[in-house]
């Protein structure tokens, strides 16, 4: 862990009705870390991240943002510094992909030259055609959909990025390629990232710190590493199991052949 | 017909102007109030289901009776406000016509906003969008082309409604309609028709363009069908004649064929005195006189029994000569309203039933109808059953039908005609009595008032001494036999005359003051008054 933490999430609760989808949950990200949140479904893990860029409020609990309390800021300004990408990816049909990109740029009331050029910028980072900014987002693949919804979260140069999913509907070939496109780009620019997956090979391979959720609460919170040598308890257990094994069936077929 | 469809014709540009003028009005204050309502139901589900049911319910009300519905609540508010708002013409049809206008636009409304995707929304959340960017920059451009489908669907329907805006009192091109309905002359009807099928499909097809051009993110489509949009708007409200300074007089008609043709006399009259004129028809009998009282319309003819039973609700039946001095004094007194003078002739309700059945009968009077009446049908006008004077000859004869009917006017003689009615509440000046061969029949206990025709002026025209002026030409000079034959050189089937040339046949206007600019007219001068033989 280096530096001070850019986010601290303390006691969050959130209830709907009886049940407590998420039960008092600490957590502290540090600058530039790139955090998996894994869980089963219904653990609570897109909740956890959707209170942080307020698209949903906690019951109890605060969150901290570089340091100040994030009820202090309006949801629409305090989403402007967080990146987000989410599975339905949303992208505006009646806009084109330059403008979908462009689009926290024009809220912040960036000049159209200034735009344009980012744009340009934008698409070389996440590895699209320069041509495609005039393109309408009906005409992509799921793939480069979710290429552009990265790089429209990407624009403002938020300091946060939040992923919801943000490989879920891809098909496994261009979701391994994004996956590594993705943490590429994190590195680069050096941003901080929290990333829900369910998929415990995905966070494996891609995060440096795990934090397992269920029924609301954190049950392990490791290296990947630390993980794959059998840290945390039983049900942990049984989630990173499902790799290892299939890894070591994968690796038996390889030596048969 | 070309003399009926070169008049019909005539009226079409200040109709068409005043019937767009109308339609653009009340829709735009439907979108502006239906859209925000629907985004706003949108997002408050709890309030959706009532607010759809409130729109939906104004819909159930026939659009005739929401219209007329606005008169005397605006009367009430007017009297229990300060605020002078005229209950007749513009206003009560703007209110009505927006309200039903309403339903499409909310119902499209909603749908638009919950047909958008919930992960579009959430990336405008997500993006860092206020609600109001979130509304302009990813709402309405997406709602936009099922929005604009029930702006269509209102357009068409405020524009078909509008027609009926005539019944109280705003000019429409229901005046073409509803005056051709009541004179059976069809080129007026035809010509009334087209024109608001005809409006109604070019708005149709405009906003069409504008629709598909939003839908499939063209702007060369979208700004096209805006621009020839706002371009028919402003050339349909252009006044292509040279606008005239002229002081206006506005002039009342009831809803059948003697009423017109007095307003067409009386038009012609104030048009030779120099006046602009404008004729409101087809007022009911009770908002033609509130609406001189209240100054909506300047002058009209009304009958002095209707005016004695309906407006100072009495029920005694004095000779003419006395109802109508005490009319004067009273009308004056109260509302303020002048009763310039008679005409000259009586139109009285009177039973009338065809010659060859009340012989058969034996019926002459109405004291001998009430022994045969409960063998006979009653056919009467849309008005007369509900009116003090059927209360009254009903009580004094012990009258009983066997089933009654209303009918507006022509329909009315055509049911005594075809025998499917047996005794009618006919008008005694109608000329169809004598043309159908009906009989009136006599009223010995005198339970029906003098129904004299009276001039009546505002309170305002009341002062005016030149209004006065122009007018009083037309005291006495309408005999009952003229009045006759002019009603039906309008109402009868072969060589049917308009309204306007029956008044220049009664009543040949007088040569018109020597205008101020030397300019010959270019017309040919007005033909004789045809020679029509008495009706037999």
């Amino acid at each position: 862990m280096t530096g001070a933490p850019l986010l601290e999430l303390d006691g969050i609760t959130k209830r709907h009705g009886a049940r407590a989808a998420l039960d008092g949950v600490s957590l502290a990200v540090a600058a530039g870390s790139f955090v998996a949140l894994v869980g089963p479904s219904g653990s609570g893990k897109t909740t956890l991240l959707k209170t942080i860029n307020r698209l949903i409020e906690p019951d109890q609990g605060s969150v901290r943002l570089l340091g100040s309390d994030i009820r202090d800021t309006p949801p629409p300004a305090l989403r402007r510094r967080i990146g987000y990408v989410f599975q339905g990816i949303g992208l505006f049909p009646h806009m084109n992909v330059g403008e979908n990109i462009a689009m926290a740029l024009r809220l912040a009331g960036a000049d159209r030259p200034a735009r344009q050029a980012r744009v340009l910028e934008l698409l070389d980072l996440v590895g699209l055609p320069r041509d495609f900014a005039g393109r309408r987002p009906n005409a992509l693949s799921g793939g480069q959909a979710q290429r552009v919804g990265l790089a429209r979260a990407l624009a403002a140069r938020p300091p946060l990025m939040l992923m919801d999913e943000p490989f879920g509907a891809l098909d496994p070939v261009t979701r391994d390629a994004l996956g590594r496109a993705c943490r590429a780009l994190h590195d680069a620019l050096g941003v901080t990232t929290l990333m829900v997956t369910h998929d415990m090979t995905e966070a494996l391979l891609l995060a440096d710190r795990i934090v397992v959720l269920i029924d609301g609460r954190i049950r392990a919170d490791a290296s990947p590493a630390e993980l794959m040598r059998g840290g945390g308890d039983e049900a942990v257990r049984g989630l990173v199991d499902v790799p290892r094994r299939q890894a070591e069936r994968l690796a038996a077929l390889e030596g048969r052949a | 017909m070309t003399g009926a469809a070169a008049e019909a014709l005539a009226a079409l540009p200040d109709l068409v102007r005043a019937h767009i003028l109308l339609s653009c009005a009340a829709l735009a204050i439907a979108i502006a109030a239906g859209l925000p309502l629907a985004f706003w139901a949108a997002g408050h589900p709890r309030a959706r289901v009532p607010l759809l049911a409130a729109v939906g319910l104004v819909q159930t009300i026939p659009s005739l009776a929401l219209l007329a519905l606005f008169y005397p609540l605006l009367l009430m508010v007017d009297r229990a406000t300060s605020l002078a708002l005229p209950a007749l013409g513009f206003l009560p049809s703007l209110i009505a016509l927006s309200l039903y206008a309403l339903l499409p636009i909310v119902r499209n409304g909603v749908a638009a906003r919950e047909g958008l995707d919930p992960a579009v929304l959430e990336a405008a959340d997500g993006v860092g969008m206020t609600r109001r960017q979130r509304l302009l920059l990813v709402e309405l451009p997406l709602g936009a082309p099922v929005l604009l489908a029930g702006i269509r669907t209102a357009a068409v329907w405020t524009i078909g409604a509008a027609t009926l805006a005539t019944t109280v009192g705003q000019p429409s091109l229901g005046n073409l309609i509803f005056s051709g309905l009541q004179t059976e002359n069809w080129v007026r009807v035809l010509v009334g028709c087209a024109a608001a099928a005809l409006l109604a499909i070019v708005a149709d097809a405009l906003l069409a363009l504008i629709e598909s051009g939003l839908a499939r993110l063209s702007a060369v489509r979208t700004f096209a069908g805006l621009g020839l949009l706002a371009a028919a708007l402003i050339a349909s409200q252009i006044h292509w004649a040279p606008r005239q300074d002229r002081p206006l007089a506005v002039i009342g008609a009831k809803n059948f064929s003697e009423q017109y043709i007095l307003a067409a006399a009386i038009a012609d009259r104030l048009a030779a005195a120099g006046y602009r004129t404008e004729i409101r028809e087809d007022l009911g009998s009770a908002i033609a006189y509130r609406a001189l009282a209240a100054g909506d319309i300047d002058v009209y003819v009304d009958y002095g029994g209707t005016l004695w039973t309906n407006v100072l609700a009495r029920s005694d039946n004095p000779p003419a000569p006395i109802l109508r001095a005490e009319l004067a004094r009273r009308l004056a007194r109260r509302d303020g309203v002048g009763v310039l003078g008679p005409l000259g002739f009586e139109n009285a309700y009177a039973l009338a039933m065809r010659r060859d059945r009340a012989e058969r009968l034996h019926v002459r009077s109405i004291e001998d109808l009430s022994a045969a009446a409960p063998q006979l049908h009653f056919a009467s006008d849309i008005e007369f059953l509900s009116r003090p004077e059927w209360r009254s000859v009903a009580a004094a004869y012990r009258l009983q039908f066997a089933g009654s009917r209303s009918y507006s006017p022509t329909f009315m003689y055509r049911a005594v005609a075809d025998g499917s009615a047996d005794v009618i509440s006919a008008f005694s000046s109608d000329g169809r009595i004598a043309a159908l061969d009906l009989v009136t029949l006599a009223d010995p206990r005198r339970a029906l008032p003098s129904y004299e025709a009276l001039l009546l002026v505002s309170p305002r025209r009341a002062q005016d001494a030149a209004f006065l002026a122009a007018l009083r030409p037309l005291v006495g000079a309408v005999p009952i036999g003229r009045m006759r034959q002019a009603n039906l050189m309008v109402d009868r089937d072969r060589d049917k005359k308009s309204p306007a040339e029956a008044a220049r046949w009664l009543l040949p206007p007088s040569p018109p003051r020597p205008a101020p600019a030397p300019r010959t007219p270019v017309s040919a001068p007005r033909p004789a008054p045809p020679d029509i033989p008495a009706a037999s």
